[in-house]
């Protein structure tokens, strides 16, 4: 996927003036907030259980993997060649793209039926696919729904269509289908199941993505509330998981602990209506299964992260925590980010695989608050993370000069008092000038975003140190 | 002999010196009533928080090593702001990882360091305030304040100590006011959307005045407020509130 990513600002500006945007993403947030706080809640009320305690887990479970990732790797690949299936490396997006296609050509496919994967996001697959005649189909119902709609990206990395209201996909649904106009969930639900039954009957070949890697047995898990990951996993003869190199966890109980967090906060469930777990190809006696099992290891910048002060970023399990409880993602939701990742994480990840250059505004699209990090379930420091891109900004020269020379002279003047004094006093004689005899200002130049949308009060009209200085010189000549 | 009274260090911070020094006479008024002698370093300029969000460290480094100097002497170092007490708390340290003499020197100064409701609740255990407000007051937690320095219950303790004051909580009272300093700046049209929340949500409680503990939120809430046309609820600092009129 082409990034977009140096659009921000205006692209922001133009999700704001969307009204039936800014109605769906009200909805869509509450319900996934209220959801983890009730999750958390319930947790804590067993005896002995501990959420807090339960991140901390994770979090050294997924840096205990980062620590011996080669290690980890090997271990994955030894016991899934054991079990028959291929283990390839991709470098990067054509090379996902490259080893997809030609397994596709080898095995003499024409569609292929796909569950959700933000790597074949990362890569563009669909539009790989398509160019080499073959058709990609999405079960994902949020990534049908997107397809359909002109390959339209997803704004959230677990619920894709979380920009959408119900009313939208109804009429979509009804002008791609030529049905009658629905109005309840279900029912749109049935509706796209009717149509893509019948590509998962005619698919030769499946695409996943991997929400976990299981090292010690070589399997791939996959979470998700929907059948069509068991569909795409198992139905067609060739079965290809595309998925990075980082998610991988030791041991099945690992997996298991991870199972605890990723659901709860996610969506706020205590599990997800499903979870597979995907071992080696089809056995003797096997009832279901792929034939054929590829499981295409991606790096794509991540293997660059790793002994880097950005490290825990590849703890991610991808759970959409922290755009959901993000004040910016809430207010702008996930296209205006303009690539794979939206929120905190993607604001993180975006620069990091993409070239720092090449998103400048997204590190400074974050108030620091940490409403993310505060939940994240493996403790990723994402405001510390973002404030160490700006530092790599400042560091490689890439913010603009003004604003360079600005904080250098502000720091300058700030470091020597009786300058600092004096400067402070006469920006609030000017405020106040500015003010007219008003207790605010409605439009300063310096600052246009700022009063654009609020006031600046006036200051008081003297600063603190002046007025204590002269209380102070006051009480020392009383006193004498 | 008399016990001798706790030398505490008050850091006013930069904007509250600029644009509200009421705050900072509130906040020396509070700790006074409390018994501390209180010093306020003249030299004082600004804790280097700018500089640090905006990844120029270097600047944020001499400027921490300025407030170091200039606070280092006393027992403690209290502020009247949740993201500049969060600065030298959390962040001083780490500004000097790799310089161990001095990160040391922050650590030490960083241990003694303390939001102001934080100092009178947890350190002084101050049990009777100054002021005298009366009317529901409702209490924005500021992010820095909140989620790096465990601020919360304190000021809502002091506010119980006033008979006149009755506290209604807005909902979502933890949620960010949308300022994160240089961001409202570069990106204020999702600030205001986000400052939009937190105003709806100060409205619908009805009080009379927000209280909170951060100058920044305090601009930008009240700038919000006031550019929507309400010229009734009062924006506060919980230093003001506190400490009365002087
Ligand atoms: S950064 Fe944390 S909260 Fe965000 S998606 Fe990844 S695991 Fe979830």
């Amino acid at each position: 996927m082409r990034s977009q990513a140096m659009f921000f600002k205006a692209r922001a500006g133009d999700k704001l003036a969307d009204r039936q945007l800014q109605a769906n993403l009200g909805k869509a947030k509450s319900r996934f907030v209220e959801g983890r706080a009730q999750a958390v809640v319930d947790y804590d009320a067993a005896p002995g259980a501990d959420f807090e305690a339960l991140r901390d887990a994770a979090s050294a479970i997924r840096d205990r993997v980062l620590a011996n990732l080669d290690v980890w790797l090997e271990t994955f690949e030894d016991k899934a060649r054991a079990r028959g299936a291929e283990v390839l490396y991709a470098r990067d997006g054509a090379e996902i793209c490259r080893l997809v296609v030609d397994i596709a050509r080898r095995h003499g496919v024409t569609k292929a039926a796909k569950s959700k994967s933000m790597l074949s996001e990362e890569a563009g697959l669909n539009e790989a696919l398509a160019a080499a005649g073959i058709e990609p189909v999405e079960t994902d119902l949020g990534e049908y729904i997107l397809q359909i709609n002109d390959n339209e990206p997803p704004s959230h990395i677990i619920a894709p269509v979380f920009h959408k209201s119900k009313e939208e996909v109804a009429e979509l649904f009804a002008r791609t289908h030529h049905t009658p106009k629905k109005d309840d969930i279900a029912g749109m639900a049935r509706e796209a199941r009717e149509v893509l039954r019948e590509h998962f009957m005619s698919a030769e070949m499946g695409i996943s993505g991997a929400n976990f890697l299981i090292a010690e047995t070589g399997s791939a898990a996959l979470v998700t509330n929907e059948g069509n990951g068991r569909m795409v996993t198992t139905l067609p003869k060739v079965h290809v998981v595309v998925t990075g190199i980082e998610k991988l966890v030791p041991t099945l109980e690992d997996f298991s602990t991870l199972m605890r967090l990723l659901p709860r906060s996610a969506t706020g469930q205590r599990i997800s209506n499903y979870v597979s777990v995907l071992t080696g190809v089809k056995g003797e006696g096997d009832l279901d299964g792929p034939e054929h099992l590829y499981v295409i290891l991606v790096d794509n910048g991540r293997a660059s992260l790793v002994g880097t002060e950005f490290e825990p970023m590849l703890r991610c399990i991808r759970c959409g925590a922290c755009m959901n409880h993000c004040p910016v993602y809430q207010s702008v939701g996930g296209h205006a980010y303009g690539w794979v990742y939206p929120g905190p994480m993607g604001s993180v990840l975006t620069p990091l695989y993409t070239g720092i250059e090449n998103a400048l505004d997204l590190p400074h699209a974050s108030t620091l608050c940490n409403q993310c990090g505060v939940v994240c379930p493996v403790k990723i420091p994402l405001p510390e993370l973002l404030r160490k891109l700006r530092e790599k900004q400042v560091d490689l020269k890439l913010r603009p000069w003004r604003e360079r020379l600005a904080l250098r002279l502000w720091g300058w003047v700030a470091a020597r008092p009786a300058l600092y004094g004096f400067a402070a006093r006469t920006a609030v004689r000017y405020l106040n000038r500015r003010a007219g005899g008003t207790d605010r200002i409605r439009a300063l130049r310096a600052v246009p975003d700022w009063t654009a949308g609020r006031d600046l009060a006036a200051p008081e009209g003297r600063t603190f140190r002046e007025l204590y200085a002269e209380r102070v010189g006051h009480e020392g000549r009383t006193k004498r | 002999m008399t016990k001798e009274k706790m030398r505490v260090g008050l850091f006013v911070t930069c904007l509250v010196d600029l644009m509200r020094p009421r705050i900072g006479f509130a906040a020396l008024r509070l700790l006074e009533a409390a018994g501390c002698e209180v010093v306020v370093p003249s030299t004082q300029t600004c804790c280097g928080q700018p500089a640090f969000n905006s990844g120029d460290t270097r600047v944020a480094r001499a400027l921490a090593l300025k407030l170091i100097a200039e606070f280092e002497g006393l027992e403690y170092v209290v502020v009247p702001s949740g993201s500049c007490g969060g600065m030298i708390r959390v962040h001083y340290p780490q500004l000097f990882a790799d310089e161990p003499a001095v990160a040391a020197r922050a650590g030490a100064l960083a241990a003694r360091t303390f939001e102001l409701t934080d100092f009178l609740v947890s350190v002084l255990g101050v049990a009777k305030v100054p002021g005298d407000f009366e009317g529901t007051v409702t209490y924005h937690d500021s992010c820095s304040g909140l989620r790096e320095l465990g601020v919360k219950a304190q000021p809502r303790a002091l506010l119980a100590h006033m008979p006149g004051v009755e506290l209604k909580e807005m909902a979502a009272s933890e949620e960010c006011c949308g300022f994160g300093g240089m961001f409202s700046v570069k990106f204020g049209d999702i600030s205001t959307r986000i400052v939009d929340r937190k105003c709806d949500n100060i409205l619908a409680t009805g009080a009379d005045a927000v209280v909170l503990g951060d100058l920044g939120c305090m601009l930008n809430i009240e700038g919000r407020l006031r550019r929507r046309g309400d010229e009734r609820t009062r924006v506060l600092h919980v230093a003001e509130v506190l400490a009365g009129e002087d």
